[in-house]
């Protein structure tokens, strides 16, 4: 018994050294940052190692400065091509967001229009999403709209799916807590379902966000003038790697941001995921 | 007490569920009264029905044969019902008060006059200065008392009890037993409460109803006339041991 205790007594020792080394801490507080910096050294290392030609596959160093400085190219003019995306994304996202929300809670409020509307979603979503974008030229046109209509498309059903799903997750006995006062419909819903419907919406969010950027980028590689799947578009054909690795990494940065947004407001949210100090009787 | 004290009467109430396999019989014809002011404890073996029986007297399932009379001059059943299940379920989202006054919010009172209320509660189930704290901050005894103390909230006259210590540790629950007796005599309340343990049963109530196995019937009803207020010492009395034992031959025999 004691000596099973001493060997605990170690073990929580060594950890506490572990923790209070200060290379150990520093690298475990900057975690994400080091993994991310180790990946694009060891990507540019190997690119001048084995001298890759840049026309198949630039260093990040190379993509980063065409970033960075001015380029005498205007169809690399970051600041346009950036905020073109950044635009599209973030309207494609708050619409689906929006509209996704709105439309799960009118499906778990009616039964009736949940069977009559699912079937044509499942019609639509088995649908190859980007075999629709010519169908969407021809109506539309290229540009901002068709790019919202299509990051809308890649995330709306996924979004709906998983809310409704959190809205249908309430615990019976919940239900029946509220039930026994008489609630009314609506109050069940505002102050059992929705609050308990929380963390589906914040995780269909999150996927939400790289679809909506993955919708924007694609209707961008088809056809556009700006952005910066048309920067890839464009540079593709001069075989031009280091704006393409460029606007790949902006774009993972713009997903990367939203989600980041998201997991922020689901903080504020929900201050009651958060808090896990037990006390006793 | 008289015939007039009398605020719920149940009246050869018999409930069938329909399953995929026929007809399953929960509870055939239980008859029984509850007086004003009366404690009142119902036990039975597991799956008797009495979760069933309370269930319907809350208005949660529809009965299938017999009479609920409530002396609606006494209270109104709609309004006046506290309930407390077995587990606490409280709204997680929710504060500690917050939860307090959840039917405060559904019933369409006014909010502002039950908080005063809302802290006096707490403080009788022993949680004062935990009123800003969130469910899953307390431990289970003390979600437990919030979810009391929200059953008595909107001043309810009868307070359904499903249960409720019946997923605690046996020493927080005979803790919660003596809350409960304390919390009885001070708030006056009618109490229906279910439980499967007879001496808990017996230290609580004034009377103890005793159901038999599916279908439930009544198969026994003790007046237990011990004298109030009980300490924990009763329990060790031949007189306590004495109605479990008499509770439990009647459980026997069926």
């Amino acid at each position: 018994m004691e000596e099973i205790k001493e060997g605990r007594l170690m073990a929580t020792k060594k950890i506490k050294e572990a923790k209070t080394n200060p290379v150990v801490a520093f690298i475990d507080k900057y975690q994400t940052a080091f993994s991310l910096i180790l990946f694009f050294l060891t990507w540019e290392v190997l690119c001048r190692i084995f001298k890759v030609n840049e026309a198949f596959l630039c260093t990040p160093s190379s993509a980063l400065s065409h970033l960075f400085f001015k380029q005498p190219d205007a169809a690399y003019h970051w600041g346009i091509n950036i905020t073109a995306t950044l635009k599209e994304f973030v309207l494609g996202f708050t619409i689906t967001a929006i509209l996704g929300v709105f439309i799960s809670v009118c499906l778990i409020w009616s039964k009736t229009l949940q069977k009559m509307v699912m079937p044509i979603f499942v019609f639509f979503q088995s649908m190859p999403n980007i075999a629709i974008i010519p169908i969407l030229l021809i109506w539309i046109g290229y540009g901002l709209k068709t790019n919202i209509i299509i990051a809308f498309i890649a995330s709306f059903f996924p979004m709906v799916v998983n809310t409704m799903a959190g809205l249908n997750s309430v615990d019976d006995d919940l239900l029946d807590l509220v039930r026994y006062l008489n609630a009314s419909k609506l109050q069940v819903f505002l102050k059992v379902r929705l609050p308990m419907a929380l963390p589906y919406i914040y995780s269909s969010l999150k996927i939400c966000t790289s679809l909506s950027v993955m919708g924007v980028i694609v209707g961008e590689l088809y056809a556009s003038d700006k952005g910066l799947g048309y920067v890839i578009a464009n540079a593709q054909k001069y075989m031009d790697t280091p704006p393409m690795f460029a606007s790949l990494i902006v774009m993972s940065m713009l997903a990367w941001g939203m989600y980041l947004l998201v997991t922020i407001l689901e903080r504020v949210t929900m201050p009651w995921r958060y808090v896990k100090q037990k006390s006793e009787d | 007490m008289s015939e007039k004290d009398v605020l719920l009467s149940i009246k050869d109430l018999r409930k069938v569920y329909k399953t995929r396999d026929g007809e399953l019989e929960a509870i055939g014809k239980v008859t029984f009264d509850v007086k004003d002011q009366e404690f009142v404890s119902i036990v039975g073996p597991s799956g008797c029905g009495k979760s069933t029986l309370l269930r319907i007297v809350a208005g949660l399932l529809e009965k299938t044969e017999g009479e609920i009379i409530v002396d609606k001059t006494k209270f109104n059943p709609d309004k006046e019902v506290g309930f407390v299940f077995q587990k606490a379920l409280l709204l997680d989202w929710r504060k500690v008060i917050d939860n307090v006054l959840l039917p405060i919010e559904i019933l369409k009172l006014d909010k502002r006059k039950y908080v005063d209320r809302a802290m006096e509660l707490l403080e009788m189930v022993g949680l004062k200065g935990f009123e800003n704290r969130y469910p899953n901050e307390l431990s289970g005894g003390m979600q437990q008392r919030v979810s009391i103390a929200r059953a008595l909230i909107h001043d309810p006259k009868l307070i359904l009890m499903d249960e409720p210590f019946g997923a605690l540790d046996a020493i927080t629950r005979e803790k919660m037993n003596l809350e409960l007796m304390r919390i009885w005599s001070e708030s006056k309340k009618t109490v229906l409460f279910i439980t499967h343990e007879i001496a808990e049963a017996v230290f609580l109530s004034d009377r103890v109803i005793v159901l038999s196995a599916r279908p439930s019937r009544q198969v026994g009803s003790f007046d237990i006339d011990l004298p109030r207020p009980r300490g924990i010492d009763l329990k060790t009395t031949p007189e306590f041991n004495k109605y479990v034992i008499d509770v439990y031959k009647t459980l026997e025999v069926q």
